[in-house]
């Protein structure tokens, strides 16, 4: 063993990613596609466009910086979009009956929280596996959304709530802000917070995290409250944005979001993974579905194309982990 | 030596009760409660009705028993069924459009299979990427619009009658003949047990659990594309969305039928009466004007009770 | 030798013949020279210590290892068993510990799995043929019960004959069991032992690993002894005592010394177990463990070491009982027993002690985070400083703390796991195998940091399956058996025969 060369001190970006290397093709593709893009369609890198793709790109990264938390204690989130979707329509209802959108947003941040919450439960309590336990999830609460919207839609919201998802400070969209918020608060808590570290802990080995006096079932639960509580910040968005609440908003949030994490190299086994990653991956994603509505390819081709990007990124993440071990 | 001699193969139907309990309870409950459900009428309608997710839930007990899950089927099963109104709106002819939605389905289940068993993917991400695939492909073919004007040689097969008994029951009948043959009289069925349950055993006998696997996934995907045709037939046209969430009806028949996610533990019959059970919910539910909402949730917490109740018994 | 001798008694030509077998792994030669040979119609007994080479033996016959030296004849002539299918075609079948069956598949198809009789369609399987043939095995072997129940209803016993069930099915002419009786009942050994009598008549031969006395002189035909890798003896069963079988177990080399300062006086008690029941089968324990000891806890692999360790810890739910730590109960999680002060330095180093693709750093600090950072908040720099304080403290080679911890040889990696106790600030150790799979020099080095843990006031229960071990680095004893304990050994009593008696089915 000591014929392996001395590390070099950690870099200082090393809260950013475990591996620059991966980081930086991330950041490499991105920048790839920015540049076919550039050229293939002159109005790409024009400014609207770019702050279109920005503000995209958070509404993807809301949900999935929750996710990532999950993903990296080796669990899943399928319930997510759902989530969104009920919690939309609970606050959207609260903001028409009191006119107080704090009101309404305090109702979607705890909505969203209650459901992961039961998530938590589920995974932990009554030790169902998670995606088994999420998975349900999603279907009990499309069911519920569909009730309790009937058909209906939630239309029209205060001017003030609506400047959230829509509007600008300085040039640039308010979601846009937000997001360099969450991102910030996300990396220090998974990076510089005890309860991060034990986190990326139980994903690399719940046993040996267990029995190492960790509370996993207490972390467990945390981490599945957050990332239903951040699925209500993003329905709180998507309701400001769209102006109007529907039952059917969720359905096609989830498999973008875990798109995000696992392009963001967030390992689907655990422990692995960053939190400014999945902004890399939520930015990618973005940038190839807006440059396939760039060059006029039909919006039906974006399922497909999210679909061959998940194959990809887990492929390449089990090719990494089998070449580390 | 009493106590070698006295095990029997009673003890086998130990798993009976569960799902039965809840189908006769279903039964009894709508029948107090909703006006017309025993009705022969209604009841032919609820066989009818649960033919397609008869030949989804049949496959889907097999892949569940190698500890496998294949959440595209729902997909694919609308991707084949735009197959079968394409293709006979074409051709005219409905053998041409059932023998396209069987490859593409088979296609597809082998795409499962190797990411499964080859490329070592977690199933529920590989065949959540694949419905995502088969959901917009079913966009792309469709341009999200609806195939009708398909020839009544196709719409025919779910209206009409062989010796009064309509033909989707008996097609349902025939799927669980094959399924329960396969599973219970064929090595490959021997070998499905010993995927979940013991793969070392399959090892120790040379066998190859890898192909094994990925014939498992394709068998899905092939049943997914027959139940294309019906799907179809009872439409009357090729819808983009039609079969969407299907697999969950599916996961939920096969999780109540008492088939586990571990060990190998499956049950065929389990999965039949899991069907009907699924079916009598959602028509019971409908018949006392609740909404397909309550029914969704419904099978949802019927998932997740089950679920949580197969892993208190796998830990007893 | 006696070899030739005895075996003309039973017949004239070995079934099998190993001559001069040897294996060697990094750091340990597993056999060394072993000669033995298996006659038809006998039980061959193969005895020794946990870690004597007996299974690295067991592995040879199956073909899961290959011989670094030695030949292998098969009725006089040479061969060679480089794989399974090897084993299988010379008919040796080994009956695991852990059933090679198929749950839900019933007797008949679990006996013929990859052998089905064709049925008249393509694929099918012709199911009365099946039965009839599962049948007439099940008769041959005396089993008597319907090939078609379920595996998964039967008993371990039942399970077990199905297994042998199987390996006769396949013209098995020497079976390999081990241990075959650990989990089974009184009543359900007669039966085995019945079939064994029947297989033996039908010229089968059997070579059985046992740490039960009373089997070894009930069953046996011949007794092989191997110690350290070697074979010691080959005696009949009537020819020597107990006593003497144990004595030729024991008595291992001592290749190093193992350094320990003993304390005049034991200090206050810290932890104390009464009655302590579980469901991992282990039931009625009391344990004392005070200030500057190092108890150990021996017994045989499987006779409930590890259950008390975990139960202790509150990693396995406790039934009964009560565990006292510093004159506190405390049960619950593993979370509050590590608050508390107690450290589980787990058997399985891999897999249940590292974090193996996390830093050497995250791995040292992961059961200290709250010490170190009471405001939650992770700083990385002290992290890495503590880290790296134990490293030099624990002489733990490793680049630096940003090596990750899964490419550390085993003795540095179990370096880390004390580690990060000492982090936390531990004041209980329970070491559960500390130094399998580690090489010698490691080995005193671990021992040395114990004998220093406690010379600086904590406590240690150690669990070893090498006796020796226990005899040069404990101030004291418990010896389990059956999941109870069945004796306390003093330090003037502690000896490796004493430990072997007290934790053998022989008083």
């Amino acid at each position: 063993m000591s014929d392996i060369a001395k590390d070099a001190p950690p870099p200082p970006w090393s809260f950013l990613s475990h591996n620059a290397a991966q980081l930086f093709y991330r950041l490499l593709a991105a920048l790839l596609i920015c540049i076919v893009l550039s050229i293939a369609n002159e109005s790409f890198l024009s400014l609207g466009n770019i702050l279109n793709v920005l503000r995209q790109a958070s509404l993807t990264f809301f949900i999935a910086s929750g996710l990532t938390l999950v993903v990296l204690t080796a669990g899943l989130d399928l319930s997510v979009g759902a989530n969104v979707a009920l919690s939309a329509c609970l606050a959207g209802t609260v903001i028409h009956q009191t006119g107080s959108p704090v009101l309404g947003i305090l109702t979607g941040l705890v909505a969203g929280g209650t459901v992961g919450l039961m998530n938590g439960v589920m995974v932990t309590a009554m030790r169902i596996p998670s995606f088994i336990a999420t998975y349900g999830m999603l279907w009990v609460l499309n069911g519920v959304t569909y009730w309790y919207m009937a058909g209906e839609t939630i239309h029209g919201f205060p001017a003030g709530f609506r400047q959230i998802g829509s509007g600008y400070f300085l040039g640039l969209p308010i979601p846009v802000y937000l997001l360099l918020v969450f991102l910030a608060i996300g990396t220090l808590f998974a990076q510089r917070t005890v309860w991060g570290q034990e986190i990326y802990a139980i994903g690399a080995n719940p046993v040996a995290a267990r029995l190492s006096g960790i509370p996993v079932s207490r972390r467990l639960l945390l981490v599945y409250t957050v990332s239903g509580t951040m699925a209500g910040l993003a329905s709180i968005i998507f309701l400001s944005r769209l102006n109007s609440a529907e039952a059917d908003i969720g359905e096609s949030l989830t498999l973008p979001a875990i798109a995000a994490v696992l392009i963001g190299g967030t390992s689907l086994f655990g422990g692995v993974g960053t939190i400014f990653g999945t902004f890399v991956g939520a930015l990618i994603l973005t940038l190839v579905l807006n440059g396939m509505n760039l060059l006029s390819i039909n919006a039906n081709w974006q399922p497909l194309v999210t679909g061959i990007i998940v194959i990809i990124a887990v492929w390449l993440d089990m090719k990494t982990r089998r070449g580390a071990t | 030596m009493s106590d070698l001699a006295i095990a029997s193969p009673i003890s086998s139907l130990r798993r009976l009760p569960g799902v039965a309990i809840v189908l006769v309870l279903l039964i009894a409950l709508f029948g107090a409660i909703a006006p017309g459900f025993l009705s022969a009428a209604n009841l032919s309608n609820v066989l009818v009705q649960s033919t397609i997710l008869t030949m989804l839930a049949l496959p889907m007990t097999l892949i569940i028993m190698t500890e496998g899950i294949d959440l595209s089927m729902g997909a694919v099963l609308t991707l084949t069924s735009l197959c079968v109104a394409i293709v006979s709106l074409a051709t005219q002819s409905m053998l041409l459009g059932l023998g396209a939605a069987v490859l593409v389905g088979t296609v597809f289940g082998l795409a499962n299979g190797w990411l499964v068993a080859i490329a070592k993917i977690p199933p529920f991400v590989a065949t959540l990427a694949t419905l995502g695939m088969a959901h917009g492909l079913s966009l792309i073919v469709s341009d999200g619009q609806s195939v009708v004007g398909i020839p009544h040689s196709v719409r025919d097969i779910y209206s009409a009658k062989l010796l009064g008994i309509p033909v989707p029951i008996l097609m349902g009948v025939a799927s669980y003949g094959v399924f329960h043959g396969l599973l219970y009289h064929t090595r490959f069925g021997t070998y499905v047990f010993a995927l979940g349950g013991n793969r070392d055993a399959l090892r120790y006998a040379g066998l190859s659990p890898t192909r094994l696997l990925i014939a498992v996934y394709a068998i899905g995907g092939m049943m997914a594309g027959v139940a294309g045709l019906l799907m179809t037939a009872r439409m009357n046209s090729g819808h983009p969305t039609a079969g969407l969430g299907l697999e969950f009806d599916a996961i939920a028949a096969v999780a109540v039928g008492g088939t586990s996610f571990e060990r190998g533990k499956g049950w065929l019959l389990g999965t039949l009466l899991g069907v009907l059970a699924v079916g009598v919910l959602r028509n019971g539910l409908n018949l006392v004007s609740l909404p397909s909402s309550v029914q969704v949730a419904s099978v949802g917490v019927l998932v997740i009770v089950a679920m949580f109740l197969d892993g208190l018994r796998s830990r007893a | 030798m006696s070899d030739r001798a005895v075996g003309t008694a039973v017949s004239p030509v070995p079934l099998l013949e190993l001559r001069g077998i040897s294996k060697t792994f990094p750091g340990v030669k597993a056999l060394d020279d072993v000669s033995f040979a298996i006659y038809p119609g006998e039980v061959h007994m193969l005895l020794g210590e946990n870690g004597a080479g007996k299974s690295s033996l067991m592995k040879i016959l199956c073909g899961a290892y290959t011989a670094d030296a030695g030949e292998v004849y098969a009725k006089g002539e040479k061969v060679a068993i480089t794989s399974t299918a090897d084993a299988q075609t010379l008919g040796i079948a080994v009956i695991f510990q852990e059933f090679s069956l198929v749950p839900f598949l019933d007797i008949a198809q679990n006996i013929f799995l990859g052998r089905e009789p064709k049925g008249r369609l393509p694929g099918t399987i012709d199911r009365r043929r099946i039965l009839r043939d599962a049948k007439r095995v099940l008769d041959g072997i005396g089993f008597d019960i319907d090939p078609s129940v379920i595996v998964d209803t039967l008993g371990v016993a039942q399970q077990q004959m199905v297994e042998i069930a199987k390996a006769i099915s396949q013209d098995a002419r020497i079976l390999v069991m081990d241990e075959p009786t650990a989990a089974l009942s009184d009543r359900e050994v007669e039966l085995l032992f019945a079939l064994i009598a029947r297989l033996k008549a039908d010229g089968v031969a059997i070579v059985y690993i046992s740490h039960r006395m009373a089997e070894v002189f009930a069953l046996g035909d011949r007794i092989t002894v191997l110690r350290d890798g070697r074979r010691i003896d080959q005696v009949r069963p009537a020819d020597v005592t107990p006593d003497q079988l144990v004595r030729m177990m024991v008595g291992r080399t001592i290749d190093m010394t193992y350094p320990r300062h003993f304390a005049e006086q034991p200090g206050e008690l810290v932890l104390q177990v009464k009655g302590l029941s579980a469901l991992t089968g282990i039931s009625g324990i009391d344990i004392e463990v005070r200030r500057g000891e190092i108890v150990g806890l021996c017994g045989l692999v499987g006779s409930g070491r590890t259950e008390v360790a975990r139960a202790i810890f509150g990693a396995d739910p406790v039934t009964t009982g009560e565990i006292i730590l510093d004159g506190k109960p405390i049960s619950g999680e593993p979370d509050i027993a590590a608050r508390r002060g107690i450290a589980l330095i787990p058997e399985s180093r891999k897999s249940e002690g590292l974090a193996l693709l996390r830093s050497v750093g995250d791995n040292l600090v992961v059961s200290a985070l709250k010490k170190l950072f009471p405001s939650r908040l992770y700083d990385p720099n002290s992290a890495q400083r503590t880290a790296d304080g134990l490293i030099r403290q624990l002489r733990i080679a490793t680049p630096s703390a940003r090596q990750m911890v899964g490419l550390l040889s085993g003795g540095n990696q179990q370096k880390v796991v004390i580690g990060k106790w000492l982090a936390a600030g531990a004041k209980l150790f329970i070491f559960d195998e500390p130094t399998r799979g580690i090489d010698v020099g490691a080995k005193s080095e671990i021992f040395a940091l114990i004998d220093r843990l406690v010379a600086e006031g904590a406590a240690a229960l150690m669990i070893s399956s090498e006796q020796i071990e226990i005899c040069h680095v404990c101030d004291r004893a418990y010896v389990m058996r059956d999941g109870r304990v069945a004796g306390h050994l003093a330090r003037s009593e502690l000896t490796e025969e004493n430990i072997v008696r007290l934790g053998m089915h022989h008083e």
